[in-house]
C-alpha cells in the first residue's frame, strides 16, 4: 500500500508536469487538458492527504522533510527562470533556519511569527548579497554565489556566539501544540507536522506559480531568454534578477524555518556544498520547464534513495545506485523528467501512426 | 576515530567486497539457534558519504560479534536464550536522516538499544531517545549532557583519552619541548584541541601555535608550512580525519619535517607509512591499537579474544581495519554485561545494570562511570587507555595510561582550556 502512495505522489506531479508544458503538449488544449488536470490534481491532493496514513513511522519522517524539501527546489526553481544557478541556496535556506532558530531561542519570540521573520531574513540577506553577484551572470554568478554561501557558512562556524560554532544550535523549540475539540496537537508528532508543513507549503508553492504566472513572471522569462531585447525596451535585468533572487530565498528562508523547529538543530555542515549539489541534482534530474519538474525530480529520487534503497538492504551501495540511476536519467531524459508525458505521448503517436500507414498499405 | 573521506580507492574496494560479499555470501551471519527469541540492536551511523569510515567498520565489528555470540548458542538474559541481530540505518551524518532512523528503530524493529557515533546527528535523536525512553550509545562523550540520561558513552571518551599520549611523550620524550597542534574546525576537533592544549600545558610542552582547518580543504601544503614555520619538535595532527592524517604526514615528509608526529588516530597507517617512509612514521604516536597486539592479551583486558577477533575481521573485511573498528562490538559487550546483570533486555533496565557499582568493565580494564564535572552527568565509561606507536611499520601498544589519574592531577588545566574553547556542557547551545 505505502509503494501505491509514493507511486501516486510521483505521478501527480509528473502529470501536471506535462499537462504544464507549453504547446499543451500532453492532452493539448481546452476541456480534455483541464479535465486532466483536474484529476492529476485531485489525485495529487488525496495522495497527499492520506499518504501519512499507508506509509511507515519513518516514511511518516520522510514525508515531512520531503515536503520541506519541495519547497527548497520550487523556490530555487524560481530563480533559474532568469537563467541563474545558485549555489548559495542552501545557505539560503540556513539563513532561514538560523534566523529562526535564534529568534526563539535566543530573543523569545513566538516560533510562527519568528519563522516568518525568518524567512524575511533570508531575503534580505539575499537582496544585500544581490548587489556583488548581479554584477556577475552565468557561471560567474555560480562562483561567486557559492563564495558569498560559503562566507555566511564559515561565519556560523566561526562565531560560537550566537551561532553555536561548528555544532550550531540544538533544543530549537518546535511549534507549540495546541488542543482542538479535545484532540491535541503535537508538533513533534510527524503526521502533525506534515499537515502543518504541507498548508504552508502548499500557500507558497501556490503564491509561487501565481507569481511565475503574473507580468513580474514573465519578465524573469524574458530576462532569461532575452536579456538584451528586455534591456533595449527599458526592462532593469539586474532589478528583476534581484527581485527573483530575494523572492527565491524567501521562500527557501521559510523551508529553513520549518526545518530548524521541526528537526531540533541546525549546523553549518547541513548546510554545505553537498546538500547544495543534492538540491541541483533533484532540479536538473525533474527539470526546470515547470513548477512540476523539480518536486518530480525530488520526489523520483527521494523515493528511489530512501524507500527503495533503503528497503532493499544495500546500504552501502546506495550512492553507487543513485550515481547510476543519475547517469541514466541524464542519457534518455536530458530535459528532466518533466518530460516524460510528453515522450511517452509521442512514443504512442509514433506507434499509432505507423500502425495506421500499415493499415493503409495493406488495405491498398 | 576514523576518517572523514572513503577516497575514491577506498570506496570502490569497499563497495566491491560489499557487493562480492552479497553475491557470495561470505561474512553472512553464521547459524544461529532457531529456537532462540530474537534481540534487534540499532546501528544509526553513516555508512555512506564523508563520515562513514566513523560507521562501517565499526557495523562489520558488530556483526562478527553478534555472529559470534550467535554461533555459540546465542546470549543468555533473564534465562531466556536470545540470538542478536544487528539492525543498521546509515544515516549518512545527517541530523534529519538520524532522526527518520531512529525512528525506524525504535517504532518498527523495535530494537532495544542503538549505537550512535554521535555528534552532529545526536541532536536530532535526542528527543525522540527520551520520550521513548531508548538507551544509546555515542562514541563521542561531548554529546553528553544533563538532559541525556539515556545516552551513554562506554567505550570512547573522546578526546579525554588523548592525554595519554602526551603524558607518555613527555615521559619517554624528553627532547621534545614545543609542538604545534592542527586540527578541522569541527564538532570533533576543537574539543580534542582543548584537550591537547591541556595535556601539552600540564607536561610543560609549549604550543607555539594552533590552527584550525577548514572541513572542506583538500590542499594541505599551506598548512604544513605553517605549521613547519616555528620549527617545532612535535606536530600535533589533533583528531583529524584518516584522510586528513595521511594527506598531514604526506606534507610533512614532502617538506622535510624530521621531529615527531602525535595524533588520535593513524588509521589505515599501511598507506601512511606507503605514502611516506617507514623511516619517516617510525615512533607516530597516537591511540589506537590493532588487535592482534600481544598487550591485549592482559588477563585485565574485558574484549573477548581480541586477537582472534581481529583475525576473524581481517579475514572479512581485508584492508578495512580501523579505530572504531573494535568499538561499537566492546559497547555491545558492555550492553551485554549489563543486561545480564538486569536480568532484562529493557533499555531502563540495562542502563541500570551498566552502571551498577558506578564501575564498568571497560574494553582496557575496569573503569568508572565519570563524567559530571566536564559532561554535567556521569555517563561516560573512564578507565585505561592505551598509547601506541608506530615501530617497524607496525602499531605497538607502549603502555596502558589511566585517565583518571591524570585528570585527578591536571583537571584544572583541562576545564580551563574547554571552558576557553566553549566545549564545557554549560556553554553548548
Amino acid at each position: 500500500m505505502s509503494y501505491l502512495i509514493w507511486a501516486l505522489l510521483i505521478l501527480a506531479p509528473l502529470l501536471l508536469a506535462g499537462l504544464s508544458q507549453a504547446g499543451g503538449a500532453v492532452a493539448g488544449r481546452g476541456p480534455q487538458r483541464t479535465m486532466w488536470l483536474w484529476i492529476a490534481g485531485v489525485v495529487g491532493f488525496a495522495a497527499l492527504m492520506i499518504a501519512p496514513h499507508l506509509v511507515t513511522y519513518s516514511q511518516q519522517e520522510l514525508l515531512v522533510f520531503l515536503v520541506i524539501n519541495i519547497l527548497i527546489v520550487a523556490s530555487y526553481r524560481l530563480l533559474t527562470l532568469t537563467g541563474e544557478f545558485s549555489l548559495a541556496h542552501v545557505v539560503i535556506v540556513g539563513v532561514g533556519a538560523y534566523g529562526s532558530a535564534l529568534l526563539t531561542k535566543q530573543v523569545g519570540v513566538p516560533v510562527p511569527i519568528a519563522m516568518l521573520l525568518g524567512a524575511a531574513i533570508a531575503g534580505l540577506v539575499a537582496f544585500i548579497l544581490s548587489f556583488p553577484l548581479f554584477r556577475m551572470k552565468g557561471f560567474y554568478f555560480l562562483i561567486g554565489s557559492f563564495a558569498a554561501g560559503e562566507v555566511i557558512r564559515l561565519l556560523w562556524k566561526r562565531f560560537r556566539e550566537p551561532f553555536g560554532g561548528p555544532k550550531g544550535i540544538k533544543l530549537i523549540p518546535e511549534f507549540p501544540g495546541f488542543e482542538l475539540f479535545g484532540i491535541p496537537f503535537e508538533f513533534y508528532e510527524p503526521v502533525t507536522f506534515y499537515y502543518f508543513a504541507l498548508i504552508i507549503v502548499g500557500l507558497s508553492l501556490w503564491l509561487l506559480w501565481r507569481i511565475e504566472n503574473s507580468r513580474i513572471g514573465l519578465t524573469f522569462h524574458a530576462v532569461h531568454w532575452q536579456d538584451q531585447l528586455a534591456d533595449s525596451l527599458g526592462v532593469n535585468t539586474r532589478r528583476y534578477r534581484t527581485l527573483a533572487f530575494v523572492i527565491a530565498s524567501v521562500f527557501a528562508g521559510l523551508a529553513g524555518a520549518l526545518l530548524a523547529h521541526y528537526l531540533g538543530t541546525i549546523n553549518p555542515n547541513r548546510f554545505d556544498v553537498d546538500e547544495m549539489v543534492y538540491v541541483l541534482i533533484w532540479v536538473i534530474v525533474g527539470g526546470t520547464a515547470t513548477l512540476w519538474g523539480p518536486i518530480v525530480g525530488l520526489i523520483v529520487l527521494t523515493v528511489i534513495n530512501e524507500v527503495i534503497l533503503r528497503e532493499l538492504n544495500v546500504d552501502e551501495l546506495r550512492p553507487l545506485f543513485y550515481g547510476a540511476i543519475l547517469i541514466l536519467a541524464m542519457l534518455f531524459l536530458p530535459s528532466g523528467l518533466e518530460t516524460l508525458p510528453r515522450k511517452i505521448k509521442e512514443r504512442f503517436s509514433r506507434d499509432k501512426k505507423a500502425a495506421d500507414a500499415v493499415e493503409l498499405t495493406t488495405s491498398q | 576515530m576514523a576518517m572523514r573521506h572513503l577516497n575514491r580507492r577506498h570506496f570502490l574496494g569497499t563497495s566491491a567486497a560489499v557487493g562480492a560479499s552479497a553475491l557470495t555470501g561470505v561474512g553472512r551471519p553464521g547459524k544461529a539457534n532457531a529456537d532462540n527469541e530474537t534481540i534487534k540492536i540499532g546501528f544509526l551511523a553513516p555508512l555512506t558519504g564523508d563520515v562513514a569510515a566513523w560507521g562501517l567498520p565499526g557495523l562489520y565489528g558488530c556483526e562478527i560479534w553478534a555472529d559470534d555470540h550467535n554461533t555459540m548458542g546465542g546470549v543468555e538474559i533473564g534465562g531466556t536464550m536470545y540470538n542478536i541481530e544487528i539492525v543498521s540505518f546509515d544515516n549518512e551524518y545527517l541530523p534529519d536522516k538520524a532522526k527518520t532512523g531512529a525512528t525506524k528503530l525504535i517504532k518498527e524493529d523495535g530494537v532495544k538499544f542503538i549505537q550512535m557515533l554521535g555528534g552532529d546527528t545526536w541532536p536530532a535523536v535526542q528527543p525522540i531517545a527520551n520520550r521513548e525512553k531508548m538507551l544509546v550509545s555515542t562514541l563521542l562523550p561531548s554529546d553528553l549532557s544533563p538532559d541525556t540520561p539515556y545516552l551513554v558513552a562506554p567505550a570512547e571518551v573522546h578526546p579525554i583519552y588523548n592525554v595519554t599520549g602526551v603524558w607518555w611523550m613527555a615521559e619517554n620524550m624528553p627532547d621534545v619541548k614545543t609542538t604545534v597542534i592542527c586540527g578541522q574546525d569541527d564538532a570533533i576537533g576543537r574539543p580534542s584541541v582543548a584537550t591537547y592544549q591541556a595535556a601539552f600545558e600540564a607536561h610543560g610542552i609549549t604550543v607555539n601555535d594552533t590552527i584550525f582547518f577548514d572541513i572542506s580543504t583538500t590542499d594541505f601544503a599551506p598548512v604544513v608550512t605553517s605549521m613547519l614555520s616555528s620549527n617545532p619538535d612535535c606536530l600535533c595532527l589533533d583528531t583529524a580525519y584518516a584522510e586528513f592524517v595521511n594527506e598531514l604526514c604526506k606534507q610533512a615528509y614532502e617538506q622535510g619535517y624530521k621531529g615527531k608526529i602525535i595524533s588520535c588516530t593513524a588509521d589505515f597507517y599501511a598507506d601512511i607509512i606507503a605514502n611516506t617512509s617507514e623511516e619517516f612514521m617510525e615512533g607516530m604516536i597516537f591511540q589506537f591499537p590493532d588487535f592482534d597486539d600481544p598487550a591485549l592479551n592482559d588477563p585485565r583486558i574485558n574484549f573477548g579474544d581480541p586477537n582472534g577477533f581481529f583475525k576473524t575481521y581481517n579475514e572479512k573485511h581485508p584492508g578495512e581495519w580501523g579505530a572504531v573498528s573494535w568499538e561499537y562490538a566492546s559497547i555491545l559487550d558492555l550492553w551485554l554485561s549489563g543486561a545480564q546483570k538486569a536480568g532484562s533486555v529493557e533499555p531502563e533496565a540495562v542502563l541500570e545494570g551498566m552502571k551498577d557499582g558506578g564501575i564498568g568493565a571497560h574494553a582496557f580494564g575496569e573503569a568508572n562511570w565519570w563524567g559530571e564535572e566536564l559532561f554535567g552527568i556521569d555517563n561516560a565509561l573512564v578507565g585505561n587507555w592505551p598509547v601506541v606507536q608506530i615501530q617497524n611499520g607496525k602499531a605497538v601498544i607502549v603502555e596502558f595510561k589511566s585517565i583518571p589519574d591524570w585528570w585527578d592531577q591536571h583537571k584544572d588545566i583541562m576545564i580551563k582550556k574547554f571552558e576557553d574553547m566553549g566545549e564545557m556542557w554549560y556553554q553548548r547551545s
